[in-house]
């Protein structure tokens, strides 16, 4: 059974009740309820302890993981409120309130209106507002409904007990054996002083470290559950939405009401999320990516139309967010007004729709083009791209290598060859169990190994010295990289060890290949025979010719 | 306005009488309509690959391939490079790989409706007649081409303007070195069209032109099938061991 938050199982009829926890010695009280802390049971006492004090104390082991979704459900929720909420360890939300707090009309009704929605969805709560988040948090921890102005952090904070700083357990007990329980008596103290009280002087620096914090002399960045969109436009709900066409109606408002803020700005944006925050605590969203910066309402919604369905207004959608990230500036070019001065035929907007159209379908990514790579294995000289708007520029046509087939055959297959030793093409082939007879064949075209490419795996033990050393490290000299491997050959070979260097690449010997049937391949060999770098040369099918 | 619904170009209907004249060699493969393109038999994959493109020759403006993740595991996938060797490189080429026949021909269709690109050219394990007349509806209206590279499962009805069949022949002799392959050559058989129905039947035996990227009709192809190299008669490579070194 989960103790979460809301469910009313957690103070079963006001009995005293606590999450225990498995700690180095012995059961520990995890989190007690007030009844339980009436009796002087808080968390940290020993379970038996607690026991002793309260005969009939009931008690669940306490699952943290359940702990940690459920706040981050509720974080994820309070996204409505501001884009920047954090985690606060693992009982507490933090909230950025700036720039927000005007849209509900003030701090106090803010903070009223998170009370409220807390509230209807019986999750049990207590609020703190102040200029920094230690304050913050102690004012939420000790004195909660307390909204601290700015700049009178260390006279409001004085009188609060220590626990309110976020400190660790041991940290803890120790400022209390000193006789320090409020916070306003660690003012005064000599911050080297307290530094030598504790063990270590991390355990020190930490304290100070949470102090600072509170009264805000030293930065405390929010790590933010989402990162912050560029843009957002909100659509609260009077009554809450129970039906998909008012979602559709409400998406639209929306994203008009977006275009007009990018266009202000002169930007477009690469993705949208639409968030529907459901009163029920819970929020569903759907998100889409485009391949250039757009603002046009219409492609967004149609994009928005084939995921509109995954929104699941639950118990009524009672407010609906539209964000805009990853902005940049839209190109703007007019279209030529003669068909012979325009640069190119297609139209990158157009292109840019569909391959978004089918994006949103079938998964980010799926619109590729082909790159051209430098390299001269043919299975990595072109490589797959996502689409993201622009066509590359047509390649230079290469002169340097022969023909090459139209289909290539990626990862190489192996088949099982009769050809001329040591180096003569193919005269018979087993390809997928099927035998051809080759009539005509052409080559070979010798591809080498990219050797600077390449790092081999450490030398097998017993090896002789100077393998200790990376070979062909690239930030190395080739001209002694090919001394070392010549110099390992010889010795080898003097040493009559028998076994190959088989950790070396091998060269490549494409053939092109025409079967009695007319069909065309492209196959190779791997490797020569006595070229040192493994057993006899394996054959691979690697490409069909037209 | 009911009658402008009906006159669609390339839609065909009953009791046509206007008569166009005969399009020629490749019959508009690539220009308009919907065209398939089948495999004679089990491998005539790449052939085909290289007949539609150096047919079609890709007109201005993107590409857009959709392939089918079967096919393209069986047949490999479309070298830029071999690409260079049957047509000339089009403006840009999209590729979008799926899973699913239905997501393969929906994208096919967005395509064909975008009007952003200039061909369409799918790799599909297949499609019903519903879907072909879909296809053809969408590519008469917009006027974006769109051919299909079907294995040679493909049989039944369908509503395209045309069926290929195509399988590749041997080679034609190479001017340079007898024993090498030579210019591409394939032969063709229009199955069915409804723009020429009178030419279905026909067969086409043509050789690719690697210099020009043209094509011609060749006759005799099969009067020069050479023969197999001389191998060892009494090796079967099947149960041979591992070769061995002589030296």
């Amino acid at each position: 059974m989960t103790p979460r938050p809301g469910s009313k199982q957690v103070e079963p009829a006001r009995k005293p009740f606590v999450l225990v926890e498995d700690g180095p010695h012995g059961l520990r009280v995890a989190a007690a309820n007030a009844s339980a802390r009436t009796l002087g049971i808080s968390a940290g006492l020993g379970f038996t302890d607690a026991r002793a004090r309260c005969p009939d104390l009931m008690h669940e082991d306490i699952d943290r993981q359940a702990d940690q979704t459920a706040l981050q459900r509720i974080g994820d929720w309070m996204v409505r409120l501001s884009p920047i909420v954090a985690l606060d360890g693992y009982d507490g939300l933090m909230i950025e309130t700036t720039g927000c707090d005007h849209l509900h009309g003030g701090e106090a009704k803010m903070m009223k209106a998170v009370a409220g929605l807390l509230e209807r969805n019986a999750i049990p709560h207590r609020l703190g507002l102040a200029s920094t988040p230690g304050a913050a948090s102690a004012l939420a921890r000790a004195r909660p409904g307390h909204i601290l102005a700015d700049g009178e952090e260390a006279a409001d904070l004085a009188d609060l007990p220590i626990s309110a700083l976020r400190l660790s357990a041991e940290a803890e007990t120790l400022l209390k054996r000193f006789g320090l329980r409020r916070i306003g008596q660690l003012y005064g103290i000599d911050r080297k002083a307290l530094g030598r009280r504790f063990q270590s002087r991390a355990a020190g620096d930490a304290v100070l470290l949470r102090l600072d914090q509170a009264l805000g002399l030293r930065r405390e960045p929010l790590t933010p559950l989402t990162e912050p969109p560029s843009h957002i436009t909100r659509l609260p709900c009077p009554e809450p939405l129970l039906a998909i066409e008012g979602v559709e109606a409400g998406l639209e408002q929306l994203a008009e009401a977006l275009c007009v803020k990018l266009t202000d700005q002169g930007q477009g944006a690469r993705a949208f999320a639409f968030h529907a925050f459901r009163a029920d605590g819970e929020v569903s969203s759907v998100s889409v990516t485009l391949a250039r910066p757009v603002r046009t309402p219409k492609h967004i919604l149609r994009l928005f139309s084939e995921k509109i369905d995954q929104i699941d207004p639950g118990f009524g959608i009672d407010l609906m967010m539209l964000e805009a990230r990853r902005t940049g500036p839209v190109d703007i070019s007019a279209p030529a007004l003669s068909g012979d001065l325009a640069a190119s035929d297609t139209d990158p907007v157009l292109l840019s729709a569909l391959a978004d159209r089918i994006t949103a379908k079938l998964g980010e990514g799926a619109v590729r083009i082909t790159e051209a790579h430098e390299s001269h294995l043919p299975e990595q000289a072109e490589r797959k791209a996502a689409f993201d708007g622009a066509l590359p520029a047509p390649a230079v046509p290469h002169i340097s290598h022969g023909p090459r087939p139209i289909r290539l055959i990626d990862p190489p297959e192996e088949i099982k060859v009769l050809a001329e030793v040591p180096d003569g093409p193919p005269l018979r082939f087993i390809w997928r169990r099927v035998p051809h007879a080759v009539t005509r064949a052409d080559g070979p075209e010798r591809l080498s190994p990219e050797w600077w490419t390449w790092t081999a795996p450490p030398p097998p033990s017993g090896s002789p010295e100077g393998m200790d050393r990376k070979w062909l490290n690239p930030k190395l000299d080739p001209r002694a990289d090919a001394a070392l491997i010549s110099r390992i050959r010889s010795e080898l070979e003097m040493d009559d060890i028998g076994e190959p260097i088989s950790n070396l690449p091998r060269a490549r010997d494409y053939y092109r290949i025409e079967d009695s049937d007319g069909r065309r391949f492209w196959l190779f060999r791997q490797g020569l025979y006595e070229d040192g770098r493994g057993g006899p040369p394996l054959w691979f099918m690697h490409g069909l010719f037209a | 306005m009911e009658s402008a619904a009906l006159d669609i170009p390339g839609v065909f209907r009953l009791g046509e009488t206007r008569r166009k004249p005969d399009p020629g060699f490749p019959l508009n493969l690539g220009r308009e309509g919907v065209h398939e393109i089948c495999e004679a038999s089990h491998g005539d994959m790449a052939a085909m690959t290289g007949f539609a493109l150096a047919a079609a020759r890709p007109p201005a403006g993107a590409v857009f391939w959709v392939r089918q993740f079967g096919l393209s595991r069986e047949h490999g996938q479309l070298l830029h490079a071999g690409l260079e060797t049957v047509a000339r490189p089009p403006a840009g080429l999209l590729s979008v790989e799926t899973r699913k026949t239905s997501d393969a021909l929906w994208a096919s269709e967005e395509a064909i409706c975008s009007g952003a690109v200039g061909l369409v050219i799918a790799e599909i394990e297949g499609l019903d007649f519903t879907a072909s007349r879909r296809l053809t509806l969408a590519a008469s209206r917009h006027g974006i081409p769109l051919i299909l590279l079907l294995p040679w499962r493909r049989d039944g009805s369908s509503a395209a303007t045309a069926r290929w069949r195509v399988t590749s022949r041997p080679s034609a002799p190479n001017a340079f070195d007898a024993r090498a392959p030579g210019a591409s050559r394939w032969q063709a058989v229009l199955e069915k069209s409804r723009q020429a129905p009178q030419m279905a039947g026909h067969v086409f035996n043509i050789e690719l032109d690697h210099e020009t990227l043209s094509l011609r009709v060749v006759s005799g192809l099969a009067a020069h099938a050479p023969s197999p190299r001389a191998a060892p008669a009494d090796i079967d490579i099947r149960d041979a061991p591992p070769r061995q070194q002589t030296g």
